[in-house]
């Protein structure tokens, strides 16, 4: 059965929206035969929209119905995030959200466990990223200075995980003895996400882009473990564990009428008054190029990332650098792998990407490479960087990539949810009604010059901020050619 | 990337009233062209895409001695060109007509995978099409990609911590030469492979007779179909490969290996037990037993720790909460075409012992030989089944699923059957597995310490 009821797609002349397809010459690192057939309309899709309703205790739902299975998921926004984590104490909204299942005044953290395994649902709370997921990515998520509550279950059994969601949200006893074995355990996953080189990079990136505040950490430390106490979560809890003015997304196997009624009820004794938002200040870009150096005896690759501070989500550059970005290193039709991973054989994966979320906001490119060219892969990754600033981009692979993003909107309907993380993004930004509907027009119209000019002023390369995880007696001396550099122990708390 | 092989809810019947016991099936048609080449279609008309996946039935366990990797690195080369395609020309015309694409490799087989809109049905045939005709292979195009996978290699083993420690692993489990040895192969064959060998490779296994090509999505079955034709229905056949002899002399008792890791901060056990390829049945029953012991394979209890929902799997509540001997633990069957391994990996606590870990973990064994497992148990394992199952929706999930079932079991119904067998195994059936497979005969042993590094100091 055809599901046009929540689709509306046609077919549109890719000529009408574009100049026509130039004859297909090739560029660096591709070879274009031009004899594969292809099909020049492009699917135009229009997004399904969700229904939106406020309920009784502040929160505003955003309701997507999809029939497909027989699922039905919710996600809460709520005030509760790394951001607002007392200074000196990283961790406590995620030792909030870890323990939020540890006990009611009715359930053990076991007995909670069991009755979800009963019934396969999975209720979840999460405190957000703080500097959490640093290497890019855009919408919400990391950065977004909210956490989230999560429920997902069978239709049938939706409103028993709802019931087990509002016993915990509403009851939490963080019990003593389940936060003394929680801490025993965050020791060792400590230690243990210090052997990640990626995780190392990662971490860095965040103390060097946003050094004075909670954005700087991208989880709890061994420092923190030692100060965090029962009372700083109960504290955390009571402040922001609250529903006011938070959005919430259902989507999945269930009507609009259906949604209010369930939540109104379950939701109904879960009250609270707003919370201000977290304010954090947006510098601008570093203006000095720098290396920092993240030493990893042992290490066979390096991981480099390279960075700095751009733009956010509603500024009006934003698309033009969604597009400048997929012509330099979104994706393996882009610049970056044609010609660092094809062409040059340095790294296995390689891209770039601007996060810009409400509190992160920066462009970076990040690459695995074996120790022994680290020296030629950083030297050509800023070839790229200054290229694409410099010299204008061919026609032909401005229209491919323009194409890209207009043309892959089709796959994303295959995932209802991935609709309504759009729609949250565009409530969550104040973005115009409109935003999706008018989005392929609003790609068409950038230029190569629109391209160059952002390039030009986010695209880091004078003053680009270099981190390398490697083995430093390999390769300290080398990074000292690309700018002062900076040592930094993995063990450093 | 390993198999996952059970059944998708199939939009036009969940659309429909859900009766709650009831998984919707697959619904496919299977078609076999002149030249060998098997077709599976399914027609799924929720969003306006299709998937295509085209599986080849050639994985390291088809490699020889002294070319380990070597299925992976062709991978790697099916992506720089054909006779029709030009170098990267492949990605972009994917990439820029709003699709994705990307290979996968595994012991068993090879595949590769399109989604994209429907409008563009020739372009993903005519792109599979022609590199299963002719490959572009020269001495440049296989230069970089060396360069690539052995830079995969890197990343995903060599500058991990516990990297070595599954190769060490099925090293131990496998005497025959299929599995004994990785998918990712070793630097000094990946170094040896030669253009020849390429060729010869791709003439073998490339063929239409050795691939299955499935397609689902919101595509019409007959004029798929006269499509599939126009575009390979002319790709000559080939003699087929010999089949591998999966035959492993009998073990005949524990094996054991210990490993000092550099990258690791905190110790690991890992324990196995080989299963016969005559072994399905167990093989299944082992799946599930997997969920019940650790919360693997089935997949309920949330194992991100965090907020989740927690763990109530056997192994983690004693290991992890109860003794507090590991930060964490998992269990899984690695099912395969041939003998496959039943696998518990716990991730030690600072200052708790490997004999610690391992003597817990054989108690719970012996109790799945002494008891059957509890009806609970069962229950809540079937529920996360069910829910694994509705959450694959995608074209591309079931095109995969359709291609890997034909490729490596010689049955895309398999895609339904599997999950109605595994919901029906009982507890009978998981002790009997349990006392056939995991005794110490078939056991192996691999433990991991960290080890101090060989380079320099980290200083301020």
């Amino acid at each position: 059965m055809r599901t046009s009821r929540i689709l509306v797609v046609s077919l549109v002349s890719f000529a009408a929206v574009w100049a026509q397809e130039p004859a297909g010459q090739s560029f660096r690192g591709m070879v274009r035969l031009n004899r594969a057939p292809v099909s020049n309309e492009v699917l135009k899709v229009k997004l399904p929209r969700p229904v939106e309703r406020q309920l009784a205790n502040g929160i505003r739902l955003l309701i997507l119905e999809s029939h497909r299975a027989p699922t039905i998921s919710l996600t809460i926004s709520i005030p509760s995030s790394p951001l607002r984590d007392p200074a000196g104490m990283p961790g406590v909204a995620e030792a909030t959200a870890a323990l939020m299942m540890s006990g009611t005044a009715t359930r053990t953290q076991r007995q909670i466990a069991e009755a979800l395994a009963d019934i396969g649902a999975t209720v979840s709370f999460s405190a957000g990223g703080g500097g959490g997921g640093g290497r890019g990515g855009g919408g919400s998520g990391a950065g977004s200075g909210t956490g989230t509550i999560s429920v997902s279950a069978l239709t049938e059994s939706f409103d028993a995980a709802l019931a087990i969601m509002t016993g915990v949200l509403l009851h939490p006893e963080f019990p003593a003895g389940e936060f003394d074995r929680w801490k025993a355990r965050q020791r060792s996953a400590i230690e243990q996400a210090r052997t990640s080189p990626t995780g190392l990079g990662s971490e860095m990136l965040m103390k060097v882009l946003y050094p004075n505040d909670a954005r700087q950490f991208t989880r709890l430390t061994g420092e923190s473990l030692n100060k965090i106490t029962r009372e700083s979560l109960v504290e955390h809890y009571k402040k922001y564990y609250t529903p006011s003015g938070s959005l919430a997304g259902i989507v999945g196997d269930i009507t609009a009428k259906d949604a209010v009624a369930t939540l109104e009820k379950a939701l109904a004794a879960w009250k609270g008054s707003p919370v201000d938002t977290v304010a954090l200040p947006i510098a601008p870009p570093i203006t000095t190029k720098k290396v920092w150096l993240v030493n990893r005896p042992g290490s066979v690759q390096t991981d480099l990332v390279l960075a700095n501070r751009a733009i956010d989500r509603t500024n009006p550059d934003y698309i033009a650098c969604l597009v400048m970005n997929q012509v330099l290193g979104s994706g393996p039709a882009a610049r970056l792998f044609r010609i660092i991973r094809e062409e040059k054989g340095y790294t296995y994966g390689v891209s770039s990407s601007f996060t810009a979320t409400r509190y992160l906001q920066h462009f970076s490119s990040s690459m695995l490479v074996r120790t022994e060219v680290t020296e030629p892969a950083l030297a050509d990754l800023l070839k790229e960087f200054k290229e694409i600033r410099d010299v204008p981009v061919p026609k032909e692979e401005l229209e491919g990539a323009k194409r890209t993003l207009v043309a892959n909107f089709a796959l994303g309907l295959e995932n209802p949810a991935a609709v309504m993380a759009r729609w949250l993004q565009q409530r969550e930004f104040g973005l115009p009604e409109d935003y999706w509907d008018s989005y392929s027009e609003k790609i068409a119209a950038i230029t190569a010059d629109d391209v160059a000019r952002v390039a030009k002023k986010y695209v880091p390369y004078d003053n680009v901020q270099i981190i390398a995880v490697g083995d430093g007696a390999k390769i300290r001396e080398l990074l000292k050619k690309f700018g002062p550099v900076e040592e930094v122990a993995p063990d450093e708390k | 990337m390993k198999l996952a092989i059970l059944a998708f809810a199939l939009s036009s019947l969940a659309l429909a009233q859900h009766a709650p016991s009831t998984l919707p099936k697959v619904k496919f048609t299977d078609t076999k062209l002149d030249n060998g080449l098997r077709v599976l279609i399914s027609e799924d008309h929720y969003a306006p895409v299709y998937a295509i996946c085209v599986a080849y039935k050639a994985g390291s366990k088809d490699e020889r001695p002294g070319r380990t990797g070597f299925a992976h690195l062709f991978e790697h080369m099916m992506f720089k060109g054909s006779e029709n395609v030009g170098m990267g020309e492949l990605d972009f015309l994917i990439y820029t007509n709003g699709g994705s694409s990307n290979g996968t490799t595994d012991n068993d087989r090879t595949s590769y995978y399109e989604t994209l809109p429907k409008n563009q049905l020739d372009l993903g045939l005519y792109l599979e099409a022609d590199r299963m005709r002719g490959l572009v292979i020269n001495q440049e195009n296989l230069e970089n990609q060396r360069q690539a996978v052995k830079e995969e290699r890197r990343q995903s083993y060599d500058n991990q911590a516990y990297g070595q420690t599954s190769e060490k692993l099925e090293g131990l489990i496998y005497d025959a030469f299929p599995y004994h040895h990785s998918v990712i192969g070793s630097m000094s064959d990946l170094d040896a492979a030669s253009v020849d060998d390429v060729k010869q490779f791709f003439k073998t296994y490339y063929a239409p007779n050795n691939a299955v090509l499935a397609l689902v999505g919101d595509l019409d079955t007959q004029a798929t179909l006269a499509k599939v034709k126009k575009y390979f229905g002319n790709i000559p056949a080939q003699t087929p490969p010999k089949a591998v002899d999966f035959t492993e002399p009998p073990k005949t008792g524990e094996r054991r290996a210990a490993l000092q890791d550099p990258l690791a901060r905190l110790a690991r056990i890992d324990i196995a037990y080989r299963f016969g390829p005559s072994s399905d049945a167990d093989g299944r029953a082992l799946s599930v037993a997997a969920s019940i012991l650790a919360g693997g394979g089935g997949g309920f209890g949330g194992r991100g720790g965090g907020g989740g929902g927690g763990n109530i799997s056997r192994l983690y509540q004693l290991l992890v909460e109860d003794k507090e001997v590991a930060s964490n633990v998992s269990a899984r069957a690695d099912r395969r075409q041939g003998p496959g391994f039943f696998h518990i990996t716990a991730t030690l606590r600072p200052g708790k012992t490997p004999e610690e870990a391992e003597a817990l973990i054989s108690e719970e064994i012996a109790k799945l030989h002494s008891a059957p497992v509890t009806a609970k148990e069962l229950d809540r394992s079937h529920i996360a089944l069910r829910r694994a199952a509705e959450a694959r929706l995608t074209a591309l999930s079931r095109a995969q699923a359709l291609a890997d079932a034909a490729a490596v079991y010689n049955d895309p119904e398999r895609v339904n059957s599997e999950i109605t067998a595994q919901l029906a195994v009982t507890a009978e059936d998981i002790q009997k597995a349990a006392r056939d497979q995991l005794i110490n005969a078939n056991k192996v042993v691999v433990v991991t310490t960290p080890a101090a590094s060989s380079g320099d100091r980290p200083k301020r």
